[in-house]
């Protein structure tokens, strides 16, 4: 029988694997030794897509991942298997994620939220910017394009998404976040990862123990999107999840940052573990309620414009940068 | 065991004002006491994200619409580009006017709100008198965030002039535009405090000092001899009331080296985006690195220089601790920043008190003022190279810096304020 990549695979060109790709592949390989699986075992999409809370599709990638490694073979009638090669000691060798790619989308992505690049953007103006290969942009576009950051426009322009980052997509945002993120932790069959919140837990009270001046906004946005990021995996509606999973990538882009006096970042994280106690005793009902309280302060609404002698009434706008 | 003392911050809706009570609060809140801050209608959550309860009072008439500072700023902006002087009767004459609406829609909802609160203190930082403070049955501390100009003095040039020390004739000329321009609103406000049982201020007054305490955010260093030196029973000068922050990460630059300049105008300042763009654009001939608060107006901004990194907002004290100079408007809260880091000033002065401490930054040789409205690339760029490498002005602000840090002004604040309330004086004295 022929031995092929899934019909998914033949029909777009491959890209580099993305990171998040590369993780599930890992996941992958990990749970087939937890499970005693060998050489030639059955690797059922919807079995693993359920057991990494995620959508069939990353699953997919993740497989042919394992394909292109030589961990897992394909076959059209009967889907993907462990390969014949196969042992618990097997690891991902790589390839790698092009690191030289990821550098020149996280480069255009900096400078975007900069404002030194323009909304729109030519390929050629991003080779001599980058002094890149027009090879090089195109596939840091492909990236960006993926996710959903960047679409093209006619001729050879693209046009970059509204990030967070400027007051009015803020507090669209925290709009999305509040319709989606409580219905997630409510809704029929969310499942919580105890290992992750356990974690989480505890590189929580690790960030709230450091004193005032050492409490780094970057520790505290990269613990802010594991655990909403918690939330949306948990979900078990897989639209709910990706949408979800999706906007929070979005909020960890540069010019998104956190920008918050460490008493909000304090209280934001103890709001976080009261959240999470509920959902560890599966009040998952009580947990939306804080969950609601807290995306509420979390977007506090701020005066956009006051100063010494300036008339008493003042525009209002939403906080530059809020954390939750 | 005894109740915490309340003290009731009321600031201005400013950020200078509120983030000053911010840091006096946090350390009376270290003492023991219960801070609580009164705000104006709009200014919400900036408290509460520091922890404190706030109570708003309710707005006055309809809400802003949502071009109104757009209007504001339109109506405005050609102001700022005069002297102080002519800045008298287009600008200062017509805030007054507003500050006194303020006051007195204030008064009624103020009033009921302090019975109901009934603090051990009230500290004002504004620059009117609510009579309700003086009526609340407790002290009150006035808070002078503004240069000490505020308290006036023979031998300290007028509030909002930007003279210099000397200036004798530009005194007498000032003064006397001014008197005759804020005149109707004083008039206004002393029948407005004769209808609330306060005796009328003299000609160009609108807050009294307080019988308990005054508290004046001005450092040693920029301090005027007085022709009448202020009781110190009474009045306390503080150097400046720096509040602490967590750290900044300084943001990559695709290009620069050299030293870093931190560029803030305050909420006011970043409002005016042509002045901002004209200068992002200068910056890219400057071989230094910027860090410029653009407030919520990212967005009007395009083709930065790669040596500019813009943001909405900073941990100011953090990053004006890394910087090398902070190109401000002279707000007073800046100044006691860049003071108490060490830091040189480049003040381009929009109104108010931001000309007093820009022509003080030149006396006292801790800055340098550039006018806002005629400067060159060439001006900016030798203004920042100069203050950037003046090594006898970096040793005199370090030297300085260290005797502020030494004594800071927030704990002074903190156990004067709390030495009013009956029964602890004794303890926190």
């Amino acid at each position: 029988m022929a031995r092929s990549a899934s019909p998914n695979r033949q029909a777009r060109p491959r890209s580099s694997p993305r990171a998040s790709h590369l993780d599930l592949a890992q996941r992958i390989l990990d749970l087939a030794r937890a499970r005693g699986m060998g050489a030639g075992a059955h690797l059922p999409e919807q079995v693993l897509a359920t057991a990494c809370n995620v959508s069939r599709t990353p699953v997919r990638a993740a497989l042919d991942l394992l394909v292109d490694q030589g961990l897992a073979e394909h076959e059209s009638s009967s889907g993907y298997r462990l390969a014949a090669g196969f042992s618990p000691a097997s690891t991902i060798s790589g390839p790698l994620p092009d690191a030289a790619e990821a550098d020149l989308a996280r480069r255009i992505l900096r400078d975007r939220a900069a404002r030194r690049l323009d909304e729109t953007v030519t390929v050629g103006e991003l080779i001599r910017r980058y002094g890149a290969a027009r090879s090089a942009v195109g596939k840091a576009l492909a990236r960006l394009a993926e996710d959903g950051l960047v679409t093209r426009a006619p001729g050879q322009s693209w046009v970059f998404a509204a990030l967070p980052d400027a007051p009015e997509s803020q507090a669209d945002s925290y709009e999305f976040r509040l319709m989606l993120e409580p219905a997630a932790l409510t809704a029929p069959g969310f499942r919580l990862d105890p290992d992750r919140a356990a974690a989480l837990r505890r590189a929580m009270v690790a960030f709230l123990a450091e004193p005032d001046d050492r409490l780094d906004p970057r520790a505290f946005q990269t613990l802010d999107a594991a655990f909403h990021g918690l939330i949306a995996r948990g979900a078990a509606n897989r639209f709910v999840a990706d949408a979800l999973g999706q906007h929070l990538r979005l909020r960890e882009l540069p010019g998104a940052v956190v920008r918050a006096n460490v008493v909000r970042l304090r209280q934001a994280m103890q709001e976080h573990l009261g959240i999470l106690d509920q959902m560890e005793a599966g009040r998952f009902d009580v947990a939306a309620d804080l969950l609601c309280v807290h995306l509420r302060l979390s977007r506090s609404q701020r005066p956009q414009a006051a100063n010494r002698g300036a008339p008493p009434l003042f525009g209002l706008t939403y906080r530059v940068g809020g954390d939750g | 065991m005894a109740e915490a003392p309340v003290i009731a911050f009321f600031p201005e809706a400013s950020f200078g004002a509120a983030l000053n009570c911010v840091g006096i609060a946090r350390a009376a809140q270290a003492r023991g006491a219960r801070p609580v801050f009164i705000c104006h209608p709009g200014f919400t959550g900036i408290f509460a994200d520091y922890g404190f309860q706030e109570y708003h009072l309710p707005a006055v008439g309809a809400p802003p619409s949502a071009d109104y500072w757009q209007d504001f700023i339109r109506r405005h902006l050609p102001h700022f580009n005069l002297t102080p002087i002519d800045q008298i009767e287009t600008y200062v004459a017509p805030t007054w006017e507003a500050i006194v609406d303020t006051a007195i829609g204030a008064e009624a909802a103020l009033a009921a709100l302090l019975a109901r609160l009934r603090p051990d203190v009230v500290v004002l930082d504004n620059v009117v008198m609510f009579p309700a403070i003086a009526r609340a049955g407790c002290p009150w501390v006035r808070v002078v965030s503004c240069a000490e100009t505020e308290i006036a003095d023979e031998a300290v040039p007028p509030y909002c002039s930007g003279l210099a020390r000397d200036d004798r004739e530009g005194r007498a000329r000032f003064l006397a535009r001014y008197l005759r321009a804020v005149a109707p609103a004083q008039d206004r406000y002393n029948r407005f405090r004769a209808g609330a049982g306060l005796p009328a201020l003299p000609p160009g007054e609108f807050l009294e000092p307080s019988p308990h305490l005054n508290l004046l955010l001005a450092p040693s260093i920029l301090r005027h001899d007085r022709a009448r030196p202020l009781d110190p029973a009474r009045f306390a000068f503080l150097e400046g009331a720096v509040r602490r922050e967590g750290p900044y990460d300084l943001p990559e630059f695709p290009k620069g080296e050299g030293p870093l300049v931190y560029v803030a105008f305050g909420s006011l300042g970043a409002m005016d985006v042509a002045l901002m763009e004209r200068m992002i654009a200068a910056f890219a001939h400057v071989p230094a690195r910027f860090l410029v608060n653009v407030g919520a107006f990212r967005d009007a901004y395009r083709a930065v220089p790669d040596n500019v990194h813009l943001e909405g907002w900073y941990p100011q004290p953090s990053v004006v601790a890394m910087a090398d100079l902070f190109i401000h408007h002279g707000g007073n809260n800046s100044f006691c920043e860049a003071l108490y880091h060490g830091v040189p000033s480049l003040i381009l002065p929009y109104c108010w008190d931001g000309h007093d401490n820009a022509t003080r930054a030149g006396e006292t040789g801790t800055g340098m003022r550039l006018d806002r409205a005629r400067w060159t690339t060439g001006d900016l760029a030798a203004a920042i190279a100069a203050l950037v490498s003046d090594q006898a002005m970096r040793a005199r602000l370090r030297e300085n810096a260290r005797a502020m840090q030494a004594s800071p002004g927030v704990d002074l604040a903190a156990e004067r304020i709390l030495a009013l309330v009956p029964g602890r004086a004794k303890a926190a004295g």
